[in-house]
């Protein structure tokens, strides 16, 4: 339903491409000579919604699994991917069946799965919950995002290309009062157009453009918002437009999966832009109140979204291979809280607290962590929810500390364990 | 009587409803403060009957399809003479969030109906109407919860998200525990819809008392078999719903509020009229658009235009053309930029609707904001007419003043009257003035410099900050 560039443009309204002539002042972008071992890329990936980290990492062995998830539960023998490949990856647990490429991936000691993560007295909000997560501020969930503010302690003040967030919306994961993160939706769209009848004029324009978004407005206000936003646009838009000429690939990213569309983009920049090292994407759908599974529990909702994730994450996994950036690249999936053990009515799952977590990435150290918080009903929450074992935060300072040399103490605002999934000193 | 300032009109048809040309904001003037509001709130007095009768023959108005439906909404804002009403239909859209990803598009055009018919009605009414309408009771996933397996999707988001929100906003207690979410769940269960003679535009509330769940609830404290329609008569009447919704129109029309004393005294000042007036949405409005708070500096362009806001805003401040009829069946210009802008109709990311304020402004979108502007200023009527706002070389050459200073004034004028400082008059000035080659050259008024320096002035001036609030 929604209209698209062609079905716009078949009205009969062209759009004049961007153009060649341009103020020396848009282009700021710094560019790296040679390829640098040290780099480290993060992408983080938002499943919204809640994902159901018990149909995602399951304890098929626990008796109360099953007794909780009558429709909804795998046995053991529905443990196999669609090759007929076992998902089993302990004693203990084994991958939902979709997840066949993640679990190969796992199999290469690539993945670390953290088990029972939450934090205390969880929201069942997906707004606050969502919030908690995106800040790592648990008393209201208000104020910057944790990468917003490790952006502005890294990155604020140097020109270039430096992060993205894939979709029209910026998560507010990458918000910050000082450094504007582009969001993008796709990059055919993302240019600033003048008029085709007037081509020559085009400059001027972008010199008025230049110089009315170089006014000076209160800082915090909608105008200087606008203001510092507006010129971020324009500049970035330019760089960007040139510099993913340049990316080819042999991996091909399916239309029909939205998570692969957008890891291509991710992949795009980070191929072309050797500064693009934060990147965000998400996918949406995982609330899934009714309809989680269909006929089967390999149908339905839920696997379709677990099928897509763990193909983009290949796909995307191989494409990075392919460009030699492999060692480079952390894929950090969240989703803003699991599931309630008991299904519903509906064939779906009502809100939950504590899930499971991968890191992903080459220099991971492969394997479980964290503690699967028990299913007998004595140990339930007051909502039949998971208690939870590990503070997300934790997650979030592994990462800061191992992957992104940061002080997690000053982004986090407080200390939390590192979890070690991370080899020590990764990347060098 | 209150006078009323040409500004003070601008602001108020701006926020009531997406502003409009100099005639109408005199009209306002001429009216005074009480009963200028008056005039956009008790707008069923306004004759729409020709207005209707176009829309009758543009669309399908009953039964469109899916963009279909999107560009008829899309046109109810450019041309309606109660524009008023087409906000507060908005304005529920974005508090009622549904989207046509879970809820069949037929669905989707009967639950706006259904928004516009209750606008302004008892809040009371227009909630059980939501809540008993199709498009909600697939949304949230009514039509599955049913006694012995209750889903508490749709009794969460009834008191977070449409009537109380989590917290007080004045005290900041807690309004509600996870039991009353479950308890209020099993209140709900049993609800349904049909089809009137399967047919998808026709959809109707039943009630199937086999699946109700008819036992005892505790729900606040209180114990009593609770149906779905006694627990909204309770939760309207509680005050952490009259200073929720006081704090969602704040947000909307007026100003966001802060964690504040006097923001506080300020809910409270409104919630005490939601309670006095009876819950009426009407009288809310009224009261809150005719208050010195709407009226202070603090209100004026102290809100970021959302896109409808912007696009609509855009064209009937120019006076632009918009044609109900062409050979597409859609306005897809619109469609297409209220996208692109992060506004689907329809489509609105999630339950909790749209973000609003800053976080309409992302680089992607901000981009598309400008690009609207540059297709809007080059856009001209055709023929046969295309659908879609245009800018005839009349509206350009009304602009027009013999010098660069006095057209800049004219667009800044018309467009707000946006109020901004001396440096951006000099850069639009000088931009009129400056040639391809970059040499300064005099301003005239003729065919050429109309359609390449009025309407690119007018792309400018659509992509300053200053446009981008409301």
């Amino acid at each position: 339903m929604p209209v698209n560039r062609r079905r716009f443009i078949k009205q009969g309204i062209g759009m004049v491409s961007l153009g060649v002539v341009m103020p020396r002042v848009w282009l700021t972008g710094a560019r790296a000579q040679t390829s640098d071992p040290n780099r480290r890329v993060l992408v983080v990936i938002q499943l919204s919604g809640g994902n159901d980290g018990l149909n995602t990492v399951i304890p098929y062995t626990d008796p109360n699994y099953r007794r909780l998830r009558p429709n909804l539960g795998f046995k053991e023998a529905d443990l196999k991917d669609g090759q007929g490949r076992s998902t089993i990856i302990s004693n203990q647990f084994g991958f939902h069946p979709a997840l066949a490429e993640v679990k190969q991936l796992f199999d290469d000691g690539k993945v670390a799965v953290v088990l029972g993560v939450g934090y205390p007295e969880p929201s069942q909000s997906h707004f606050l919950s969502e919030d908690y997560w995106h800040t790592a501020n648990l008393v209201d969930g208000k104020g910057s995002g944790w990468l917003g503010r490790y952006a502005e302690e890294a990155l604020a003040g140097q020109a270039g290309f430096h992060a993205a967030a894939i979709g029209g919306r910026l998560p507010r994961t990458l918000m910050s009062d000082r450094f504007v993160v582009p969001s993008i939706f796709n990059f055919s769209d993302y240019g600033f157009r003048t008029s085709p009848a007037f081509p020559a004029n085009r400059p001027n324009k972008l010199a008025a453009m230049n110089a009315l978004y170089s006014r000076r407005f209160p800082e915090g206000s909608f105008k200087g918002v606008a203001g510092g936003v507006g010129f971020d646009a324009v500049s970035g838009s330019i760089r960007l437009t040139e510099a993913i000429q340049g990316y080819t690939s042999t991996v091909v990213y399916p239309d029909s999966n939205p998570l692969a569309r957008a890891m291509k983009m991710v992949a795009q920049m980070i191929v072309t832009i050797p500064e693009a090292n934060l990147l965000h994407a998400e996918v949406g759908g995982f609330d899934n109140h009714a309809e989680q599974i269909t006929d089967t529990n390999m149908s339905g909702l839920h696997a379709l979204l677990l099928q897509n994730f763990s193909q983009a994450v290949k796909l995307f996994h191989d494409d990075m291979a392919e460009h030699g950036l492999a060692d480079n690249v952390l894929i950090l999936p969240w989703s803003e809280f699991g599931r309630r053990p008991e299904e519903n009515g509906s064939r779906g799952t009502d809100h939950g607290s504590s899930s499971c977590m991968f890191v992903i990435g080459n220099k991971v150290r492969g394997g479980l962590y964290g503690e699967q918080p028990s299913l007998a009903a004595a140990d339930l929450d007051v909502s039949g929810n998971l208690k939870s074992k590990v503070d997300f935060r934790s997650v979030y300072a592994t990462v800061l500390e191992d992957w992104l040399d940061a002080d997690s103490n000053a982004i986090l605002r407080g200390r939390f364990d590192n979890l070690g999934v991370l080899a020590s000193g990764a990347g060098g | 009587m209150a006078s009323l300032t040409y500004a003070e009109a601008a602001h108020l048809l701006r926020r009531a409803g997406f502003g409009g040309p100099p005639q109408e904001i005199n009209q306002l003037v001429a009216l005074g403060r009480e009963n200028a509001v008056d005039l956009l709130v008790d707008y069923e007095l306004v004759n729409n009957k020709e207005f209707d009768k176009a829309l009758g023959r543009g669309f399908n108005v009953k039964r469109p399809s899916p963009l279909e439906m999107q560009s008829l909404w899309v046109a109810r804002m450019m041309l309606t003479r109660r524009p008023f009403e087409e906000k507060m239909t908005l304005f529920w859209h974005n508090h009622f969030a549904t989207s046509y990803t879970k809820v069949f598009f037929s669905l989707m055009h009967v639950q706006n109906n259904v928004l516009r018919q209750h606008a302004v009605d008892r809040f009371d009414t227009l909630l059980l109407k939501v809540s008993q309408d199709a498009a909600m009771l697939i949304w949230l996933d009514g039509i599955t919860n049913v006694v012995g397996s209750p889903n508490e999707n749709f009794a969460r988001e009834l008191q977070e998200l449409f009537t109380m929100g989590i917290n007080d906003e004045v005290t900041g207690e807690p309004n509600y525990t996870e039991k009353d979410v479950k308890e209020i769940a099993r209140a709900f269960t049993g609800w349904k819809f049909k089809l009137k003679k399967q047919d998808v535009f026709k959809p109707a509330f039943l009630f199937i008392p086999s699946q109700h769940d008819s036992t005892a609830k505790e729900i606040y404290g209180q114990t009593a078999s609770f149906t779905g329609e006694d627990v909204i008569t309770v939760i309207c009447a509680r005050r952490a719903t009259g200073r929720h919704l006081v704090k969602r129109f704040f947000e909307f029309f007026v100003y966001p509020l802060a964690d504040s004393p006097e923001d506080k005294a300020t809910i409270e000042k409104f919630a005490d009229v939601y309670f006095a007036r009876d819950h009426s949405v009407k009288e809310l409005a009224r009261a809150i658009f005719a208050s010195d708070e709407f009226f202070s500096e603090r209100a004026r362009f102290g809100l970021v235009k959302n896109p409808a806001e912007l696009l609509v805003g855009a064209a009937r401040m120019l006076g632009a053309g918009y044609s109900l009829q062409g050979r597409e069946t859609a306005d897809f210009f619109s469609l297409f930029f209220l996208n692109q802008m992060g506004m689907e109709l329809f489509n609105p990311p999630n339950v909790s609707g749209w973000a609003l304020h800053a976080r309409w402004l992302m680089t992607s979108t901000l981009l598309q904001r400008f690009n609207f502007a540059g297709f809007l200023a080059d856009s001209r009527p055709s023929v046969p007419p295309l659908r879609g706002p245009t800018i005839s070389d009349e509206v350009v050459r009304g602009l027009a003043a013999p010098t660069a200073a006095g057209t800049v004034e004219n667009m800044l004028s018309r467009l707000g009257p946006l109020e901004v400082d001396d440096e951006a008059k000099r850069i639009l000035s000088d931009y009129l003035q400056t040639d391809d080659q970059g040499n300064r050259i005099e301003f005239m008024v003729n065919d050429e410099t109309l359609r390449k320096y009025v309407r690119g002035l007018l792309h400018m001036v659509l992509c300053m900050q200053e446009f981008q609030l409301n």
